[in-house]
């Protein structure tokens, strides 16, 4: 059970300092990555009025996805941000579906990835704000209701950060830890592919899916 | 005898063991509960279908008890698993462990019987819709499970990291806070999001179009209202990992334990309230559809107000561990 919480690390020393590299997230995101290229060229290699499989499964995750960003936003600002959130949702949902493929982990676990990805989404929304509403109505905003709020304001927007990435990393990793232990009371036997189902492929599609309309919600609450 | 380290590890897993399956079955109960209580109801308006109504009550009680089946795997791993580092550390680590899987089902057994009792009188109301209204009932109350599944993963760490490297003071008030911390923060997180997957039950059996934009609010809400559980996570993460230095004054100590119970406590009140407001914004989705969007704007930013409280709670925490 020493397993629980370890994760692989490459350590490079470079003058002094040393660079640390988590190998099982970089090398499975690169698989996901490879795997997302390849789909997005196969749904599109032979388009037609009649369409073959994976043109049907792209543009089913193409036009779902438009519409909800169209919900949220407006028509305009849905054809900017659109295909940035299909591409999120599809990333996210192979990334934590590739983990019930046996020797496979899923990057996600890692909570460097879901930390950057919210980054991403944060200065992706407030960058959005900025441009929609101008600079001085935006930092106008932090002062509500007086100005004296205005450090809790942020504290309350840097929150956002924490919980979004901390909910996907959370549910993820806990899925995984799950996995593990109660693989290793039963020895592996009955229960292990059932909680694969629960955790890996319904919680996993759930959590890719909360974290995408969090990202748009975020874009929209700013740009309005 | 009783200064026995071996003796002191035992009794704490003991502890930890009733603990856990003491208060982790306060919950499931209630919910289950709630669910027969809403079948009835069901079956008193439309006795034709007292078998779908039946079966559907079933469902939504195996989920309600899901919270306390997590509480059940950690109490008879405490009872039965042999530690192989028996510390002080350990004893400590593992009454946390206890207190964070108690505590942490309370609420989403509570939560995930809305849903169930819901979903029932739906049935009753609009026969044809079973199906559409079991899937929703399944998310809603899957995702109300989130924070039960965050105390069982601390719960899981405390009694499987080996902390006895560790300098005892204030190690062992750092693990009994970590597990306070993701426990209590977890009870207001369930029963919110059961209030806004009831509200989305009864909003799909009202009206099945709207089906769609029902089931997004209220994974939105839901996700909203278990951040005070995922603060609570934060912290009980910094509490465990963060390597303390040797202090035997007992002002270090309670400063730990208390930046646990602080984030653990302040989650309570956010997590009910943020759900609360789904709830809220989900009904009213069903109800006018065509305002969904300007309806989950005000549902966010009123949770982010409500929110703030929970904040604040981080904050303090924060402080406690870092600053003072």
């Amino acid at each position: 059970m020493g397993d629980l919480g370890r994760i692989h690390q490459l350590i490079i020393p470079v003058m002094g300092h040393n660079i640390t590299l988590n190998l099982e997230a970089i090398v499975m995101t690169w698989i996901v990555i490879a795997l997302l290229i390849l789909f997005g060229y196969y749904s599109s290699k032979n388009r037609g009025m009649r369409p073959g499989t994976a043109q049907i499964f792209g543009e089913m995750i193409v036009t779902k996805l438009y519409g909800l960003t169209e919900d949220a936003l407006d028509k305009e600002k849905a054809k900017k941000y659109a295909p940035l959130i299909t591409a999120l949702f599809m990333f996210l949902l192979l990334c934590n579906w590739i983990g019930m493929f046996p020797h496979m982990h899923e990057p996600t676990k890692d909570l460097n990835t879901p930390l950057s990805l919210g980054i991403m989404g944060f200065f992706i929304a407030h960058y959005a704000g900025i441009r929609s509403k101008g600079i001085k109505k935006y930092l106008k905003e932090y002062c509500e209701p007086i100005f004296i709020m205005a450090p809790l304001n942020i504290i309350g927007e840097m929150s956002k950060i924490v919980s979004i990435s901390f909910r996907l990393f959370g549910n993820i990793m806990g899925g995984s830890i799950i996995i593990l232990v109660v693989s290793y009371l039963v020895y592996s036997l009955v229960l292990p592919p059932l909680l694969i189902a629960f955790f890996g492929i319904f919680v996993g599609a759930i959590q890719a899916f909360v974290f995408t309309m969090l990202t748009v919600v975020y874009i929209s609450v700013q740009v309005k | 005898m009783i200064n026995d380290v071996q003796t002191w590890v035992s009794v704490a897993a003991y502890t930890g063991a009733g603990l856990a399956m003491g208060l982790g079955a306060i919950g499931a109960a209630i919910g289950e509960g709630y669910t027969a209580a809403q079948a009835n109801f069901a079956v008193s308006r439309n006795t034709k279908l007292s078998g779908d109504v039946f079966k559907s009550m079933l469902v939504g009680q195996a989920i309600a008890e899901s919270a306390s089946i997590f509480a059940l795997v950690i109490a008879v791993l405490m009872l039965f698993y042999k530690m192989p580092d028996a510390t002080m550390i350990k004893a400590a680590s593992l009454l946390g462990a206890g207190f964070c899987m108690g505590f942490g089902a309370i609420g989403s057994g509570i939560g995930s019987g809305l849903p169930g009792g819901q979903a029932c009188i739906g049935l009753a109301r609009q026969p044809s819709i079973g199906n559409r209204l079991t899937t929703n009932m399944l998310i809603g109350s899957a995702v109300c499970q989130t924070p039960a599944i965050f105390s069982m993963v601390v719960a899981l760490m405390l009694i499987f990291i080996d902390f006895s490297k560790a300098p005892l003071f204030p190690t062992w008030a750092a693990v009994i806070g970590a597990g306070l911390s993701t426990g209590l923060a977890a009870i207001g997180s369930g029963m919110g999001g059961g209030f806004a997957a009831g509200a989305s039950c009864e909003g799909v059996a009202r009206q099945p179009e709207t089906a769609g934009p029902v089931t997004t609010t209220m994974l939105v809400g839901q996700a909203v209202a278990q951040t005070p559980s995922i603060f609570g996570l934060l912290i009980s993460f910094v509490l465990m990992f963060k390597a303390f230095p040797e202090s035997t004054t007992f002002a270090a100590s309670a400063g730990l334990l208390a930046a646990g119970i602080s984030t653990g406590f302040g989650g309570i009140g956010p997590g009910v309230g943020n759900g609360m407001a789904a709830e809220g914004a989900v009904r009213w989705v069903a109800r006018s559809v065509e305002n969904a969007g300007g309806l989950m704007r005000i549902m966010l930013v009123g949770q982010a107000v409500s929110q703030s409280t929970a904040i604040y709670a981080m904050v303090v925490s924060l402080c406690l561990i870092f600053v003072v």
